[in-house]
């Protein structure tokens, strides 16, 4: 019984931590220090709630989690005014070197991006680095929205296929 | 891969588009849906990837300019390079041949028929009104000038001649008695001649006909 349990907790451990650690980077900045220490503090607290019988499965067991995550952001957050002027602004993208794994994967999507053909960087460009909406992008181009969304679409495919090789 | 309604939110999410609402209902559906989340992370490297390194992605000219570059595309989608080089040269060419080739090919100076055997050669009166039909008679007429010194003549007829003047003037009035024989729904037709200081004619309009309304 007791090591179903460890089972349990070890599978909840792998599943969570990863989207409690992303959604918290969101919130706080890739940079922010604090950000394992909160993200174990989540964790414990979750498992802390689990095993008092405080979650009975009236949601979800993943909105439960994110009912966890988000209000401890906000207490976060709150602390830090306390203390700081103003809230911790996240530097809104980080460059992707916060783990190794994650540094691979963009050096990989730099190889995939310079190898497209000039039609999809255009877009790319144009949809995720200046932001344009794809009604905006279609107008530049002069091509149909629909258009856009095919050659987003199938930009990504081609970095995907890049990225499981 | 079924596709799950909240794949499109991905992109908003992470370029902070969504609506409060929209962005809250996104963040607890990924605590829920692996197959969103695990896209979520891979589209945040690639985009954190491409606005950290754009330099991969710009095409200097074409990006920039893309105004042109949209107007260029169009034109590319149907006109290959080629197709567009021979173009210009031919429209060159056919310029050439209008502005240089066609003004040496002067028209020599028409033939008038004045009466069966008798012709002139001159130049022509542009005749101003009236040239179109008419509400009612017309009661002068006008012509373009050629120079000084020079006296027209001008005939009127409807098949016979009507009337015949002449003047140093380029319009003229009709007299009454000529208008009281001019009637609606009937066609006429003028002429004007002109002639020089020595009495030679050097220049004859053409007949042009106009037609006094009938109502």
């Amino acid at each position: 019984m007791r090591h179903k349990i460890d089972e349990d907790i070890q599978e909840l451990i792998v599943r969570y931590r990863p989207i409690i650690a992303f959604r918290v980077r969101k919130a706080l900045g890739a940079q922010n220090t604090d950000c394992e220490d909160l993200v174990s503090e989540i964790l414990s607290q979750v498992l802390e709630k689990i095993q008092t019988g405080e979650f009975r499965g009236e949601s979800s067991l993943g909105t439960f989690v994110y009912t966890i995550t988000s209000r401890r952001i906000v207490d976060y957050i709150r602390e830090k005014t306390k203390v700081m002027k103003y809230a911790p602004e996240p530097a809104p993208f980080p460059d992707p070197q916060e783990t190794l794994e994650v540094a691979e994967m963009s050096d990989r999507v730099k190889k995939a991006l310079s190898r497209l053909k000039p039609k999809y960087r255009e877009v790319l460009y144009l949809y995720y680095y200046q932001e344009l909406s794809r009604d905006e992008v279609a107008e530049r181009l002069g091509v149909s929205t629909r258009k856009v969304s095919e050659l987003v679409n199938y930009a990504l495919k081609l970095i995907r296929k890049e990225l499981k090789s | 891969m079924s596709k799950c309604k909240f794949e499109d939110l991905i992109d908003g999410y992470l370029l902070n588009k969504l609506s409060e609402g929209d962005r809250e209902a996104f963040e607890e559906h990924y605590f829920n849906c692996s197959s969103c989340f695990e896209q979520l992370q891979e589209r945040d490297v690639i985009i954190r990837t491409i606005k950290n390194n754009p330099a991969l992605l710009e095409e200097k000219e074409e990006v920039r300019s893309s105004a042109l570059a949209g107007l260029r595309k169009e034109l590319a989608s149907f006109l290959t390079v080629r197709q567009l080089a021979f173009a210009g040269v031919t429209a060159l060419l056919v310029m050439v041949i209008i502005f240089t080739v066609i003004p040496r090919h002067q028209v020599p100076a028409p033939n008038f028929f004045l009466t069966d055997e008798e012709t002139v050669r001159g130049s022509s009166i542009t005749l101003i009104s009236p040239v179109i039909d008419m509400g009612q008679v017309p009661s002068s007429f006008e012509w373009k000038k050629l120079g000084d010194n020079i006296e027209y003549q001008i005939s009127i007829s409807n098949g016979e001649l009507l009337w015949k003047a002449t003047t140093r003037e380029n319009r003229i009035t009709l007299p009454d008695e000529v208008k009281a024989k001019m009637v609606p729904g009937q066609k006429y037709s003028w002429q004007v001649k002109a002639f020089g200081p020595d009495g030679s004619l050097i220049a004859v309009s053409s007949r042009v006909q106009f037609k006094i309304s009938a109502d």
